[in-house]
């Protein structure tokens, strides 16, 4: 029963690292020169910390990769570490933003579509329909290294 | 479900004060759908439902009317939508997000609201129309720049978008570099907003299957976006002509 308030407090912490993503159009979590060529990066780069009590841990640290997930904005997968029963460390250890899709897209020339309107705000909508972010994504990665883990 | 859910409201219908309260209570009833509905959370009765640790005749009935809906989608979609196949196991998301959409919707109208657009994350119910008359203009989401808009859309019945745009380079071959998928965007119109939502998702995954699918669905009209920007729409589409700056 420990799990569940655990897992909530690497989820609240992870969203403030994913949000924080989107304000810019260059994610500051990526550090490095440059764009990449191809649609890959693979570096511990961020860590999101573990807000809550930190009691006296005993035993030894374990840590698991979790799954790839889709984010909204990319895909990131998450690292966690557990020690003495207590999430101890997330981090994101996988994380491919969408801009480096846009990218690979702009490389492809971006087709005009018939009717497009350049901007959402002149155009007199009531409402915008399209597929949406999710930040689950993170808590998913962070479920899913958990289970590796044997976390209970 | 991980969303933003907006609310507009257009005047009359009923006082300012009672429309506030429709809202306070349709966003009640979402968060209890959210409670009911997750997959994260694994005590949600969801959750125990798909792991096998609830029955359907002891859970919530909102359970079981998703589970219809999704056998229905299944077969409308020839099986392009298939929340059986979900690598987790039963994954309903892609329905409960417009299903849940028409339940707030459904509030405001038995509140005494005469006109709204519900937007659960891209998922558009509405209700009445705007000033009175005429349509509701729907801007879509274009597949790959932010500020802009695919089209705008003239509908009076509920409308869902899915695509793959934002959805990273897993759908990249890494081999030769090519799009794995060849619908960037697919967008449902029709009566029923959580069959609008599933829709929308099989006709993306469906890639070159989706312009024929679109055309067997009776009673939905579908507008499709290819990776290469090629556009499809059935019919009974309507693209806004005016307004377009």
């Amino acid at each position: 029963m420990r799990r569940a308030p655990a897992v909530v407090a690497a989820s609240a912490a992870g969203f403030a690292g994913v949000l924080a993503l989107h304000s810019g159009s260059r994610p500051s979590i990526l550090s490095g020169s440059g764009p990449p060529a191809t649609p890959v990066t693979s570096s511990p780069t961020a860590t999101a910390p573990i807000t809550g009590s930190v009691t006296p841990l005993t035993g030894a640290a374990t840590t698991a990769l979790g799954n790839s997930e889709q984010y909204g904005y990319g895909v990131l997968a998450v690292r966690v570490t557990v020690r003495g029963g207590h999430i101890t460390n997330v981090s994101v250890a996988n994380l491919q933003t969408a801009e480096q899709y846009s990218q690979l897209l702009a490389q492809q020339v971006i087709p005009v579509l018939r009717n497009e309107v350049l901007s959402a705000q002149s155009a007199h909508i009531n409402a915008i329909s399209g597929a949406t972010y999710t930040s689950e994504a993170y808590a998913y990665s962070v479920q899913s290294a958990l289970d590796r883990l044997g976390a209970k | 479900m991980g969303t933003v859910v907006s609310f507009h409201l257009e005047p009359g219908g009923c006082p300012a004060r009672d429309a506030r309260a429709a809202v306070a209570a349709s966003c009640a009833r979402l968060h209890e759908l959210d409670a009911l509905f997750s997959t994260w959370n694994p005590e949600s009765p969801m959750s125990r439902f798909r792991a096998g640790h609830l029955r359907l005749a002891d859970a919530p009935p909102e359970i079981s009317v998703v589970l219809e809906l999704c056998e229905e989608a299944n077969v409308l979609s020839q099986g392009w939508f298939d929340p059986w196949a979900m690598p987790g196991g039963f994954d309903p998301t892609g329905l409960v997000k417009g299903w849940a959409t028409a339940q707030a919707l459904a509030v405001l109208q038995t509140a005494g609201v005469e006109s709204v657009v519900v937007n659960g994350g891209g998922d558009i119910a509405v209700l009445g129309h705007p000033c009175g008359s005429g349509a509701w203009r729907i801007g879509i989401r274009h597949p790959w720049r932010s500020e802009a808009l695919a089209c705008v859309l003239e509908v009076d019945r509920p409308v869902a978008t899915s695509g793959c745009y934002e959805r990273g380079p897993h759908l990249i071959n890494p081999r030769d570099g090519t799009l794995l998928s060849r619908t960037a965007s697919a967008t449902v119109v029709g009566s029923s907003l959580a069959l609008c939502d599933a829709l929308a998702t099989a006709l993306v995954v469906a890639g070159d299957d989706g312009p024929e699918l679109a055309r067997s669905l009776r009673g939905y009209e579908a507008y499709l976006i290819g990776v290469d920007g090629e556009e499809d729409a059935t019919g009974g589409i309507v693209f806004a002509s005016e307004g377009v700056a």
